[in-house]
């Protein structure tokens, strides 16, 4: 049982990861909170949901289409964004809380409350040996999150773009000073965040029900991680990733599935008290 | 004897028109809408979340963004029902007592939450919400989990001397009383803007290094607003409860009340006293009779989208911009 | 009497020491000008005075009293009033109100307005020369106005000592003689005063000592003209060039 435990802990943790990396990378770059990412996560999944519902594509087509609607979207959001005042951190959190509200009725509106799911029967089948069970869902989240985050690892540390982000992740204004266009790698970073929530969006749809209020889980998750891997720290992202997964797995088997939710809750909370270094470090006032 | 100057917040001067007249119109409601019970009921529920607006603001106006104040709403919500229902107590009872637990439940978030400050004391907020939401879910003893309560008294008859007054029976009686409660919050809130609490509250708002340097301590001073706004919109959740007289945890503590509030407020008016109450009385109704029939699922996207709007384009709200004229 | 005595009081940042064991003795109803280049650590001292940072190392004693643990408003309720260097006044709230805060805060906690109160705002807005802006919200005063409108809110706070931080930065020969008389009419209302003057504007004509900082140490004290013609002192304001040329 533990086993088991232990390895859906995994799994579901290299997919919080992958939800994290793309509010990770957003905030590093720009300072904004963008409290609405679990409903993009969501909405990527009713994309998909709807693609595959209604129109008869197959999972994994549905994957190109909903980054593509979601790279769309973040460059609409980016420019919203880049129109709040100082403070900037508070700004952003209040407005995408409203932008939270604002997709979360907008799927209610377009798909009502009921409870989706994207069977995809390949997923369900997996190994099965000695009591251990592993599924291909499972195994591909874990694959596919450990493959994003090596991407993103490369892009970071060996590539120029990388080294600009990084610099501006570290320091805005010494970036800017050094001639790296900000804005630029606003945009960028609003970017690849669409691509990691169009990937994550789909997966979501196939492994767990879609429902327009899901999205405040998924958020509250991305946050979690990403405080506690801190900022620039790309590989603290699926060590976090995976500490949740487990954390929660093991609440569920010692507490009851009902519990689960207070998991995340209770570690951001003792995050932001606690004070790791990572985003909080600013000396007050 | 002269007071101390009136702060920024302050009741309006030459634009005193626009609240006299909503308040005349909301006392007349009763009469005007007689034969419509639901207009009533909505005005009723607008009032009430006028009420969480402004207690909200009480935080918000000192430069703290709650986005869980819902946990509050449902912690006055679940104390006043439980104890209406078990020990059978008089809501006249319980309904302060739902508010001495969302203030209980304010000292804990307050203590914990104590060095948190802008983006990360809201996060906290947020996340806090599940805690006694989940515990409500799950501890099926007390609150019987996810079935709810049901059948709660309504609110009781009030008697006095020879009268007795019907509340809970009656729409128009009920709608009253929320009216009552309401002009008391604005008294309330009206008090604390104007006196030097408030005005403490607002200089550490402003400028918290500077606010400290002459003296005042912030943290404390902040933790007593907390406190209070904790306590009003726990009063707030335990009468919304003996309203409609049932309650699951999924609605108490929903992200709705939480969001309301904010919304509300930041819309009326962060640093005004009125404009949590006006933009309540304003945009619910408009949302009930207007939107909610256009789409019945969804018809909320118009509150994040005013949010939205407003935190791009008009920060102090819109009755702030109305009374900006020096 | 000795009201502000510092025994060995440093500060570290990470590796850097901004201030490095300090010996310093103030004295009840002097002006001492506290001078130095940038990054001599006056602004860190000042800090460390009036309770926003810790000391790590020795001793803060004010008026008999250790304050090297207090919280900065339990700081200023001990009389101990500071300005800053870039001015902070309050934006939203009006002028008066600014002055209000310090007054009703400043030493110990009222919770009723007094009738006084605001009479005393108003008396110290004229002051500072701001009694025709009572009613004008602090944001919308120039930045020299921002620095006497934060004068005047220390103040309020009725002081026995009082931090000026920069009071007189970039003004005019004009504005200067406008300072001095200010701080000269500050003093005769009994407050011990410690000016940080970097240009060196206002401590010269006002101070009856100066302390003289560089890189986090005391370089030298005593009357302004001593302490001025200080091989050291000119040194770190001039760097070694000119003190190759005095030789």
């Amino acid at each position: 049982m533990w086993i088991t435990a232990l390895v859906s802990g995994i799994a579901l943790g290299s997919f919080y990861s992958l939800i994290a990396m793309g509010f990770a990378l957003i905030f590093g770059v720009t300072h904004a909170f963008n409290l609405a990412h679990g409903e993009l996560v969501v909405l990527a999944g009713y994309v998909a949901y709807w693609l595959w519902k209604g129109w008869g594509l197959s999972l994994i087509f549905t994957f190109p289409v909903a980054v593509a609607a979601l790279l769309c979207l973040c460059l609409i959001l980016q420019r919203l964004f880049s129109l709040l005042r100082e403070p900037l951190e508070l700004n952003s959190i209040v407005m995408s809380f409203g932008l939270a509200i604002l997709l979360q009725n907008g799927m209610l509106f377009a798909f009502s409350g009921d409870y989706r799911l994207i069977r995809a029967p390949a997923l369900t089948e997996g190994i099965y040996v000695n009591g251990l069970s592993l599924t291909y869902g499972q195994l591909a989240l874990v694959v596919l999150s450990l493959v994003a985050i090596g991407l993103l690892h490369l892009l970071m540390h060996h590539t120029y773009l990388g080294k600009a982000l990084r610099a501006t992740i570290q320091d805005r204004e010494g970036a800017a000073l050094a001639g790296i266009n900000v804005r630029i790698m606003g945009l960028v970073a609003f970017g690849i965040g669409a691509v990691c929530i169009g990937l994550a969006g789909p997966l979501y749809g196939s492994i767990h029900y879609l429902y327009p209020a899901a999205g405040l889980q998924a958020t509250l998750i991305a946050v979690t991680i990403t405080i506690f891997a801190g900022v620039g720290r790309i590989r603290g992202l699926i060590v976090g990733g995976w500490l949740l997964g487990l954390a929660e797995s093991a609440a569920v088997i010692l507490l009851g599935s009902s519990w689960r939710e207070l998991v995340s809750a209770v570690i951001l909370i003792g995050l932001l008290v606690f004070r790791p270094r990572g985003i909080l470090g600013r000396e007050e006032g | 004897m002269e007071r101390a100057a009136p702060t920024k917040i302050a009741l309006p001067g030459p634009d005193r028109a626009i609240p006299v007249l909503l308040l005349l119109g909301l006392v007349l409601l009763p009469f005007l809408a007689r034969s419509n019970g639901y207009v009533l009921q909505v005005f009723t529920h607008a009032l009430l979340l006028a009420t969480l607006a402004l207690a909200w603001n009480i935080l918000g106006a000192g430069g703290l963004v709650s986005l869980g104040h819902a946990a509050f709403f449902g912690v006055g919500a679940y104390s006043s029902g439980i104890l209406s229902l078990r020990p059978g107590l008089s809501p006249w009872l319980t309904i302060p007592v739902g508010g001495l637990f969302g203030a209980g439940l304010a000292v804990m978030v307050g203590l914990l939450c104590r060095r948190l400050r802008g983006a990360y004391f809201a996060l906290a907020t947020l996340a806090f919400v599940e805690i006694p939401r989940v515990v409500t879910d799950n501890w099926d003893g007390l609150t019987r989990g996810s079935l709810g309560l049901v059948g709660l008294p309504g609110l009781p008859a009030l008697t006095l001397g020879p009268w007795r007054v019907e509340i809970g029976s009656s729409a128009s009686a009920s709608y009253n009383l929320v009216l009552s409660y309401a002009l008391v919050v604005v008294f309330l809130v009206a008090l604390l803007w104007r006196s030097n609490l408030g005005l403490a509250l607002q200089a550490a708002r402003e400028e918290e290094t500077a606010a400290k340097a002459v003296g005042i301590h912030v943290d404390r001073y902040r933790l007593l607003s907390l406190i209070l706004s904790a306590f009003l919109t726990g009063t707030s959740g335990a009468i919304y409860v003996h309203l409609t007289r049932y309650t699951v945890p999924g609605l108490v503590y929903s992200l709705h009340f939480s969001a309301v509030p904010v919304i509300f407020a930041m819309c009326g008016g962060r640093f005004t006293i009125l404009g949590p109450a006006l933009a309540a009385l304003v945009l619910y109704p408009v949302d009930q009779f207007l939107f909610h029939p256009l789409l019945p699922a969804g018809h909320e996207f118009l509150y994040g989208l005013f949010l939205i709007l407003v935190v791009l384009f008009m920060p102090g709200g819109f009755w702030g911009a109305l009374r900006r004229s020096p | 009497m000795t009201l502000l005595h510092l025994e060995g009081l440093g500060k570290q940042f990470g590796e850097v020491w901004a201030l490095r064991d300090l010996d310093f003795a103030l004295e009840e109803g002097e002006v001492v000008g506290l001078v130095g280049p940038n990054g001599a650590g006056k602004t860190t001292l000042f800090n460390l005075i009036s309770g926003r940072i810790k000391p790590t190392t020795g001793s803060i004693v004010f008026a008999g009293q250790d304050i090297r643990a207090l919280e900065p408003h339990a700081i200023c309720h001990l009389g101990i009033g500071r300005t800053f260097q870039s001015s902070r006044p309050f934006p939203r709230l009006t002028v008066v109100q600014n002055v209000l805060v310090g007054r009703v805060f400043g030493k110990e906690v009222r919770f009723r307005p007094r009738a006084d109160d605001l009479e005393t705002a108003r008396e110290l807005l004229e002051v500072v020369g701001l009694g025709h802006k009572v009613d004008t919200p602090a944001g919308y005063l120039t930045p020299s106005e921002q620095r006497r409108l934060d004068l005047a809110r220390a103040l309020a706070t009725r002081p026995r000592l009082l931090l000026l931080d920069e009071v007189a930065a970039g003004f005019s020969p004009v504005a200067i003689k406008q300072a001095v008389d200010l701080v000269r009419r500050v003093q005769e209302r009994g407050a011990t005063l410690f000016v940080i003057d970097h240009f060196l504007n206002l401590s010269l004509r006002v101070s009856n000592r100066l302390l003289a900082l560089d890189q986090g140490e005391k370089v030298a004290e005593g009357p302004p003209p001593e302490v001025m013609r200080n091989r050291e002192v000119i040194r770190a304001y001039l760097g070694l060039r000119h003190e190759d040329e005095n030789d």
